[in-house]
């Protein structure tokens, strides 16, 4: 016997309490059942491609700060990776560790806040997302520190960093490199091995390895399907060639992978910087350059393996003080373009844990 | 006759005789006041008022009296949960209007009166202003028949219990109206949802609460207090409490039982399209019930307002209701949603089993012990309770089941320090 | 005035009520408000099971009617399409007012007919514990023929439910 059902369009987002900014899926529900999606973007488009074409060398840091801006250090270490290519030099050895230290603490940031949405969206009411807004909270106070600014940090540039890092910086780093490791294990005290955890995670959207290198995902999601690539290791840039550190990856690449490959690599993000503070010299803080770059005609492409994956700029000189073409390759954009094999068959609540796992960021989507 | 059961009563002439010390006021409070009352209308007296004047009466400031404890509890639970969560994580919660933000019910009240009340366009406009008050009316209803003291329950039902389970399950017409009548899939989704977590829990919400109904032999609410003579029902009842305790907040919509309104999901479920007083009404039942069912459970589990001290019931009765007020909030900071067929597969493979053993245990320990249960079967029973607790979720599988994080022992692409195997979690597969 | 005056007042405000919302339930073409009428209409007659000292049967046509059956109509509705523009006429219009008829005459031929006893007792106090003894004890049988009813109900049900490729 079967019943004759119809199926309903649901329309989700851009306003909706859990598509991280202004997201929308257009979702055909058989019943709680997803069967088809169709992500719909470009609601924070602002044009940040091509309003770098009219912006000097140096100004253009600041629209990279507001791709994906709960990792600004990582957008603007890319950004300024990609102008040193460009022009062929390199920051000074300072500047190096201090861009390490700041891109491993964003990544940490990034992290906490990606698992408190991803739990804030399984409905653990706000407790884990508030546990973990604390420990981001001295994370931005050492960015202040550094930086002046809280989100939109603007603290690299082509060639070095803004300034040095202030006398209270070091003492404060090395506290929160020693408290964190106990917070890490908070986390997973609370939630790892909860049992409506597990159930709603294990198995749930389930990214099969090929299916993930075949879609060019990068970051967390990719390793979470059991893949070992990162460019730390595989294109190592900065100083990662001389710190140790382990690549977490996961099983099956389903949510737990996922959730638990984020908490272990921010483990591995504390390890670097406990590195990268021992090693670092002294010296400057910044190459000697002139106030308004103007790199040679040419092209680069620079990447850094964000919290999110690889994030890379693309730049086009053509000898002048503006890029004459700067193209972004944002790794939550990338890393959404599976989501239609991920979600059908799932049901509503697995579709919203799904994309929450994905961790991606709608400012850097849309660009 | 049901009728006069729906007046607090006067007490038979003599009831309060002798005992006018002070403290007795304070102890016998409410049924005081309905006898003060009663006796000053001149009842039991030849040629004063007609009983059903005095019935009318004493019933309406019955009412009166319950009414408000439901509207006027809401908004100062509600006012706790703020403050919990906040603690629970590492807020501080309201704290800006009055001292200690004791008067964010009274700034909330007055926000939500002055908001606009929307109706959308294409909603069905008369069920959906009926809907909020076909849901917090029978909630309401559900407090009649709680004891707060002795002989002090508004309508001291028969078949009191019975009577807050039905009336409970009517108040679900409500959801449904609210969410076919927005005219909204999430408010639709919701009520959906509403139909299948009330058809899986209120059976074992039923059958949980039949070992208390058999140790007490009846169903009246007041009755069940004073049968706790020795201990609270807990201690005999423990899977029954387990069982209850889940079902309720399965029937509160309480986390990790929040589908209907699932915020991260469906926005806020069957009440999505609601706004102002009638979305505070919706409140209003929500929190109401969640008042009225830890009274319930108080009543039923933790021998209501009797205490081990010279203390006034009603206290007693409140301070239970406190604690299990504060562990629903507790749960709902800590534990995720469940999804709706795990909690389907939870309630009928789970709680449904646990509770008919429940039933067949008491039932062979009220037949071995007609008269009262012995003491040494209070550490049997919890025993008994935590052994079928853990044996069927064994039967069932339900094993926290956690996975490693491989780091790969091969080196690593572009590594030059290779990898290695660390047991970097602790736990098993 | 007393208590029986109250009481047939309440029976007059309930049985006005009951009769209406029925047959608002055939007149109204929305069947989601006709499935509301519906339970305003069980919700009633538990009202006047009330007035007649049945405080157990009202409490249960509240738990049984006013919930579960009313839940799975209302589950049904919200399954249908089109529910605004509730039932087609169809040929079956014709047999069922007949059958309709039929029924009315009928119940109007008994009521009128039968001679109505009054009781003088008082109404029993506490009618829960007689029904339960009555239930296991008198009318055991038939309780378990009930019992088997639908217990073989629910079995059907089930293999319904499941469908055959599983």
């Amino acid at each position: 016997m079967t019943l004759k059902t119809e199926p309903i369009i649901v329309n989700i987002g851009p306003q909706h309490p859990s598509t991280h900014g202004v997201f929308r899926l257009r979702i055909l529900f058989d019943g709680e059942v997803i069967h088809d999606v169709e992500p719909v973007f470009g609601y924070l488009h602002r044009g940040s491609e091509k309003l770098a074409e009219e912006r000097t060398y140096t100004q253009i840091v600041t629209l990279t700060d507001r791709l994906d801006y709960l990792a600004a250090m990582s957008n603007n270490l890319s950004y300024c990776l990609s102008v040193e290519k460009l022009m062929g030099i390199e920051a000074p050895e300072r500047a190096k560790y201090i861009r390490t230290i700041m891109a491993e603490l964003m990544r940490i940031s990034s992290h906490l806040m990606g698992l408190g949405f991803f739990l804030q969206d399984l409905g653990a009411f706000a407790t884990p997302l508030m546990y973990m807004f604390r420990e981001r909270e001295k994370i931005m106070d050492l960015f202040e520190m550094a930086s002046g600014a809280r989100i939109t940090y603007t603290y690299m540039r082509p060639g070095g960093v803004n300034d040095d890092l202030p006398p209270e910086f070091m003492p404060a780093l090395r506290k929160f490199a020693d408290e964190m490791p106990g917070y890490i294990d908070e986390y997973e005290r609370l939630l790892r091995e909860n049992e409506i955890l597990i159930t709603r995670t294990k198995g749930v959207g389930v990214l099969p390895r090929d299916l993930a290198i075949n879609g060019s995902l990068s970051g967390p999601a990719l390793r979470a399907s059991g893949v070992p690539w990162d460019l730390r290791k595989a294109d190592p840039y900065e100083v990662y060639s001389r710190v140790q550190f382990d690549l977490p990856v996961g099983q099956i690449g389903d949510n737990y992978d996922r959730f638990l490959v984020r908490l272990e690599e921010m483990r591995q993000s504390l390890r670097i910087v406990r590195q990268c503070m021992q090693q670092m010299p002294a010296g400057p803080f910044r190459a000697d350059l002139p106030m308004l770059l103007r790199p040679p005609k040419g092209d680069a492409y620079a990447h850094v393996e964000g919290p999110k994956g690889e994030l890379g700029f693309y730049l086009v000189s053509d000898g002048s003080i503006s890029p004459y073409r700067c193209a972004i390759r944002a790794p939550s954009f990338i890393n959404l373009s599976l989501l239609k094999e991920m979600l059908v068959g799932w049901k509503i609540a697995d579709m919203i844990t799904i994309v929450g796992s994905l961790d991606f960021n709608m400012g850097e989507v849309d660009r | 006759m049901a009728v006069s059961a729906l007046a607090t009563g006067c007490q038979p002439p003599g009831f309060f005789d002798g005992q006018n010390l002070w403290h007795e006021w304070v102890v016998n409070f409410f049924p005081r006041i309905g006898d003060s009352i009663c006796r000053g209308m001149g009842g039991h007296a030849d040629g004063g008022p007609p009983n059903w004047l005095i019935y009318l009466v004493l019933g309406f400031l019955g009412s009166l009296i319950v009414v408000n404890i439901a509207a006027l509890g809401v908004p100062f639970v509600v006012l706790l949960e703020r403050k919990l969560l906040g603690r629970f994580q590492n807020r501080i919660g309201p704290n800006r209007v009055g001292p200690f933000g004791l008067l964010q019910p009274v700034a909330d009240a007055l926000k939500l009166m002055t908001k606009e009340d929307i109706t959308p366009a294409a909603a069905d406009k008369i069920v959906f202003a009926l809907a909020p008050l076909a849901f917090a009316i029978p909630i309401i209803l559900m407090f009649a028949p709680i004891p707060w003291a002795d002989h002090a329950s508004l309508a001291n039902l028969d078949i009191g219990i019975l009577w807050v389970i039905a009336v409970t399950t009517a108040a679900e017409a409500g959801i449904f109206m609210a969410g076919w009548s927005s005219n909204n899939k999430y408010s639709l989704f919701g009520a959906m949802r509403a139909v299948a977590l009330l058809v899986s829990y209120e059976i074992p919400l039923v059958l949980s609460l039949l070992g208390v109904v058999l140790l007490a032999g009846t169903l009246n609410l007041s009755e069940i207090v004073l049968d706790q003579r020795f201990a609270p029902n807990i201690l005999w009842q423990p899977l029954g409490f387990f069982v209850f305790i889940i079902a309720v907040s399965a029937e509160l919509n309480r986390a990790p039982f929040d589908q209907l309104e699932a915020e991260s999901e469906l926005v806020s479920g069957f009440h999505t399209e609601y706004s102002g007083m009638k979305w505070a009404m919706v409140q209003l039942g929500e929190y109401a019930a969640l008042i009225g069912f830890s009274a319930i459970i108080a009543t039923l589990f933790l021998s209501g307002w009797k205490g081990p001290l010279w203390i006034p019931g009603y206290i007693w009765l409140v301070t239970k209701m406190a604690f299990i007020l504060c562990a629903f909030i507790w749960v709902r900071a800590t534990i995720p949603r469940m999804r709706i067929d795990q909690i389907m597969a939870f309630g009928w493979k789970f709680l449904l089993p646990l509770s008919i053993i429940n039933i067949f245990a008491t039932a062979a320990e009220v037949i071995a012990f007609p008269d009262a249960l012995p003491y040494w079967l209070i550490p049997i029973n919890i025993a008994f309770a935590g052994a079928c607790v853990v044996g069927m979720a064994k039967l069932l599988g339900f094993q926290p089941k956690t996975r490693k994080i491989v780091i790969p022992g091969r080196p690593v692409i572009g590594d030059d320090t290779p990898g290695r195997i660390v047991p970097l979690m602790r736990g098993g597969n | 005035m007393n208590v029986g005056v109250a009481a047939s007042i309440a029976f007059w405000i309930m049985a006005i009520i009951a009769v209406v919302s029925a047959l608002a339930v055939i007149v109204t073409r929305d069947i989601f408000r006709a499935a509301l009428f519906l339970i305003l209409a069980f919700l009633t007659v538990a009202g006047l099971f009330i007035t007649l000292s049945a405080d157990f049967v009202a409490a249960v046509q509240v738990l049984v009617y006013g919930g579960a059956i009313s839940i799975l109509l209302i589950f049904a509705v919200l399954l249908t399409r089109d529910v605004q523009k509730g039932n087609p006429s169809n040929r079956m219009l014709k047999p069922a007012v007949f059958l309709g008829a039929l029924f009315a005459a009928t119940l109007i031929v008994v009521i009128t007919n039968s001679t109505w006893k009054l009781s003088g007792d008082s109404p029993p106090q506490g009618t829960t514990a007689a029904i339960g003894d009555a239930l296991v004890n008198s009318y055991v049988l038939p309780f378990e023929i009930a019992s088997v009813l639908l217990l073989a109900a629910m079995i059907g049900a089930i293999v319904v439910a499941r469908g055959r490729d599983e």
